[in-house]
């Protein structure tokens, strides 16, 4: 059972370095939204943005110029929301500053809103070999609870431009357990999902915050959350269509054709390093997280001059870093292998976590042979059970 | 000298302003000045003044120049108002010839002051009826009055109208208190016999007796004896309080004070106890001691196991101040080491269990609390049992007996029959109905001990919206259709979840006690199946069902930390619960054993 899951992994570098982008404006905010963003008021913001970004990658070009970059992500907020012609300069003032491996990974998340058959060409053109596209629905009344700018008919048109473009490696995002949606509606929205031809599908649970617009709704008795049985009789049924349908399932809410996992994401998720550039992006290196300050609002971009501050999250000694990499690692679902994490950390696992790992693997939530544990099938969706107790 | 002295009692119900009046006497009299005032100041702990309640009394000695131009030694005695402590309050008018029955002019006479009063009466106090709060819209002073004077044959003419909040009224009462209180008259020749009504810990000086001579007298450096243990001690520091404790040379027949004697425990320093001079010891003890017996039980765990030691010091230290606290180690499979601990009263075991947490920084874990029962076996001895788990196989029990009381509930006559209902459900058995006032009513029955200590209290607020008052007096043991009932999670007893119940009554309570652990215990890795079983016999069952969500749908880069951090909350949220077995219980579980709500 574990020997099936690992065959398609073993290309991807554990020294792979990434860097993520942070764009972080959005027309409307989404009303499950609890990232950074900030309401885009004129072009000028984001012409200013690009200037401090470029400024910034200048300034980080000596701290990281040691290393290689496999993978580049522009997440959000919108970044789509940037002109091809600014992303252009992104892409090549990074390639100027920074070593970009020539396969490169180079992500952008969309917008269906945001984009055309010119835009897309463009993109491609400045160098973007990979599209993240934020469908969330293709039901219109899932998508305005969600307080999305676009309707499903956007999303279908947004793909076909995609395709068109040229882009073959693209991901569809899917949100589950919207209020008022059924089994029905969620397997329509899959299929319709893998009838786009994405190389990608990631299906998230709706998990709101607390202070989220969407949540204050539902607690004032406009929608009615779903139950816990709905939600995880959801997250099963994107399991069994999705690999039925020959995708990879690689992460607890993510799914691939083989060799098409994001690179980026499992940078991540395999506790590798990544340089963050924009407002609230974070890095992580030598066992720091750290945090560009955020900006509350758009005039004061202008006024951003010199080193971008940053925050510190993590400081993180040898044993936290293992125990990082052993809570990240757990997400994807060839696990984490005893021998890697004894060369990289010289820690043994299965010594460390004994009656932990005993007591999940005779309660069905782990499984282990001589070299791996992983995450059963029905662990996936109760995985915070195990994780927490590693921490 | 003793004809200047005056001892008197406050008798109250909770909030008919006990402690307000007191302030306003030590006030009027300057034993407080303006600066020292602060609300209740005879209430010492935080506890009671936090709950507006008197639990330990504290007596003050006040100077009093009267209008016949003499100066007078008023002493207040303080007494607690709740029916657990009915023994010390005994004792506290037993050290007095007078009492002020404060009432409440929008309230009346409540059932715990009639029983007070009555106490008060029986030991031929002088009574001085005082209406209190006069100044609030709701007040009705005459028709206080007049139920005073029905119930208690008061001279109504004689009741003095105040409001202690205001001030109002206040010389009146130390006047009445001078002309109508009579003085003490005890034969200051005879060998001393000084009665104890009350007793404390001190760090420095050990055990603190309030007492009261009734004959001879008392010197530092007297050795004196303990008429109920024969136990001699030296006389180091004698005194009053007024309101602090002031050293004296001689305490004579007829006074109060305190008196330390390097005594290392207070149960060595007992309420009611006679003390006496070791060199010439009077005859008799005074009349009226009897040992305090707790009546309630409850097992009393820390959350954490390894605080058990800890738990053992706090214990420790409240018992030297409270001698009427019982405890003994016990182990329970599913709660780990802990005590076994004994209380006066519900009210006794909140206290006590609040302090433990609050003052030595423990979470606890409480047992529903259980009585006495008294088994007699098939072989023919007999046994007391009061931990469910002790209880044995039902092959061997002749019959049970558990402890009633007569328990008094004062009503508006229209909450009559919701009451009477409320009795009945809890196998009480009638015995009569007594009008005090056409509006209010006294009723009496023989009520299961056991059955007040559930819910019986709530019962009656809620269907007399808060209009009852209740009092109760243990009366002795009755035979009762008692069986052990049993709580299962996933087929294993868990033994501190076992309770006695009456056989009538078992079904019920099984049902309401599973369904309740149902919505407490939360969903877990697996089903957990929820049993209630008489012996061998399952009466209900419920399940909760295995939990099916808890993940974490998205993690990246940007909000790893954040996300560790809920992942960290969630483990020390686990820290609250109790593992039992397989399954995760938490704490409030084991007390909502307890409240289960009353029949309908």
């Amino acid at each position: 059972m574990l020997s099936c899951r690992l065959w398609i992994l073993k290309v991807i570098n554990n020294s792979a370095t990434g860097i993520y982008i942070h764009v972080p404006f959005c027309l409307q905010k989404c009303s499950y939204c609890d990232f950074y963003s900030l309401p885009l008021q004129n072009g000028d913001s984001l012409e200013k943005y690009t200037k401090n970004l470029l400024r910034e990658m200048e300034q980080q070009a000596a701290n990281w110029e040691n290393r290689q970059f496999s993978t580049v992500y522009m997440g959000g907020g919108t970044p789509s929301l940037l002109s091809p012609e600014q992303i252009n300069i992104i892409l090549t003032d990074l390639e100027h500053h920074l070593h970009i491996l020539p396969q490169a990974e180079i992500s952008l998340e969309a917008n269906p809103a945001t984009l055309n058959s010119d835009r897309l060409q463009e993109l491609k053109s400045a160098g973007i070999n990979r599209i993240s596209l934020g469908v969330q629905s293709f039901r219109d009344e899932e998508l305005k609870i969600l307080g999305r700018i676009h309707g499903a008919q956007a999303a279908m048109e947004a793909v076909d431009d995609i395709i068109r473009a040229g882009f073959e490696n693209f991901n569809l995002d899917l949100i589950y357990g919207i209020p008022g949606q059924t089994h029905d509606d969620w397997i329509y929205n899959l299929k319709m999902a893998v009838s786009c031809g994405p190389r990608h599908i990631s299906t998230y649970l709706l998990q709101l915050d607390p202070c989220v617009a969407l949540a204050q709704q539902i607690k004032a008795g406009k929608y009615k959350a779903l139950s816990e049985d709905q939600e995880a009789d959801m997250y099963y049924d994107a399991l069994d269509c999705l690999i039925n349908e020959g995708f990879h399932h690689y992460e607890i809410s993510n799914f691939a054709r083989p060799g098409y996992e994001c690179k980026h994401n499992l940078i991540y998720w395999q506790a590798g390093e990544y340089l963050g550039l924009g407002p609230g992006a974070v890095s992580f290196r030598d066992g720091q997280r750290w945090m560009n300050k955020e900006i509350k609002s758009c005039p004061e971009i202008t006024s951003q001059t010199d080193t971008v501050a940053v925050e510190t999250l993590e400081i993180m000694n040898d044993r936290d870093r293992f125990v990082d990499a052993v809570v990240l690692g757990l997400r994807l679902t060839e696990g984490i292998s005893r021998q890697q994490f004894m060369d990289r950390f010289g820690i043994d696992f299965y010594q460390e976590y004994h009656s932990i790992i005993e007591k999940f693997s005779r309660e069905g939530i782990l499984l282990a042979d001589q070299d791996r544990i992983c995450l059963s099938h029905r662990g996936y969706f109760l995985s915070n059970q195990l994780l927490a107790e590693l921490l | 000298m003793q004809d200047k002295i005056r001892n008197f009692s406050i008798i109250a119900h909770i909030d008919h302003g006990k402690s307000t009046l007191a302030d306003r006497l030590m006030q009027f009299t300057g034993a407080l000045s303006e600066r020292e005032m602060r609300e209740q100041f005879l209430d010492k702990m935080d506890l009671e003044r936090e709950k507006g309640i008197t639990i330990k009394l504290q007596p003050v000695r006040l100077d009093y120049k009267a209008r016949d131009g003499e100066t007078y030694i008023l002493n207040l005695i303080d007494t607690p108002g709740h029916v657990d402590f009915s023994y010390e309050v005994s004792r506290s008018l037993a050290a007095c010839e007078g009492a002020l029955l404060v009432v409440d002019a929008s309230q009346g006479i409540e059932a715990q002051t009639l029983a007070n009063v009555y106490m008060a009466m029986d030991l031929n106090l002088e009574i001085i009826g005082v209406v209190n709060k006069i100044d609030l819209p709701g007040a009705e002073p005459e028709m206080v009055k007049q139920e005073m004077e029905n119930v208690l044959g008061i001279d109504q003419e004689e009741i003095l109208p105040i409001s202690a909040k205001l001030g109002i009224g206040i010389e009146e009462v130390l006047e009445t208190i001078v002309a109508k209180i009579p003085a003490p008259h005890g034969d200051e020749k005879a060998p001393l016999q000084a009665l104890i009504f009350d007793s404390y810990f001190d760090a420095y000086k050990g055990a603190i007796s309030y007492i009261r001579l009734d004959c001879g007298e008392l010197r530092k450096g007297d050795m004196i004896r303990m008429m109920s243990s024969g136990k001699e001690y030296e006389v180091i520091e004698i005194g009053v309080i007024s309101p602090y404790m002031t050293q004296v040379e001689v305490l004579r027949a007829g006074e109060v004070g305190y008196m330390a004697a390097a005594i290392k425990n207070v149960a060595d320093t007992k309420v009611g106890d006679t003390i006496t001079s070791a060199v010439r010891p009077a005859a008799k003890p005074l009349a009226g001691y009897k040992e305090v017996k707790p009546v309630v039980f409850c097992g009393l765990y820390p959350l954490e196991n390894n605080e058990f030691d800890k738990l053992r010091d706090a214990l420790e230290k409240l018992k030297l101040n409270d001698a009427s606290l019982i405890y003994e180690p016990e182990s329970s499979d599913a709660l780990g080491f802990g005590f076994r601990c004994g209380f006066l009263g519900l009210l006794h075991m909140e206290i006590i269990r609040e302090r433990l947490e609050r003052e030595y920084d423990l979470t606890l874990l409480a047992t529903a609390p259980s009585v006495i029962y008294r088994i007699l076996l098939t072989d023919g001895s007999e046994i007391f049992v009061q931990n469910p788990s002790r209880w044995p196989d039902p092959q061997r029990i002749e019959k049970v007996m558990e402890p009633y009381v007569k328990a008094s509930i004062m009503v508006p006559n229209e909450y009559v029959g919701t009451v009477m209902e409320l009795c009945q459900e809890k196998r009480g058995s009638y015995i009569n109905i007594e009008y005090i006032t056409p509006q209010r009513v006294l009723i009496s029955y023989n009520l299961p001990l056991a059955e007040i200590l559930f819910d019986f209290f709530d019962g009656l607020k809620s269907r007399t919206k808060g209009y009852a008052s209740l009092d109760y007096e243990l009366k002795g043991y009755e035979e009762s259709d008692l069986v052990k009932m049993d709580i299962l999670l996933n087929g294993e007893v868990v033994d501190a979840l076992s309770t006695i119940a009456h056989k009538d009554k078992a079904y019920y309570r099984g049902r309401t006690l599973v369904e309740k652990l149902r919505k407490i215990i939360p969903r877990q890795m697996y089903e957990v199946a929820i049993q209630a079983s008489i012996g061998n016999r399952i009466i209900a069952r419920e399940s909760v069902k295995a939990m099916r969500k808890d993940v974490l749908a998205k993690c990246y880069g940007g909000d790893i930390t954040r996300k560790k951090k809920l992942l960290e909350k969630q483990k020390e949220g686990k820290k609250r619960m109790k593992q039992i077995g397989r399954v995760e219980v938490p704490r409030d579980a084991f007390m909502s054993v307890m409240d289960i709500e009353s029949d309908k």
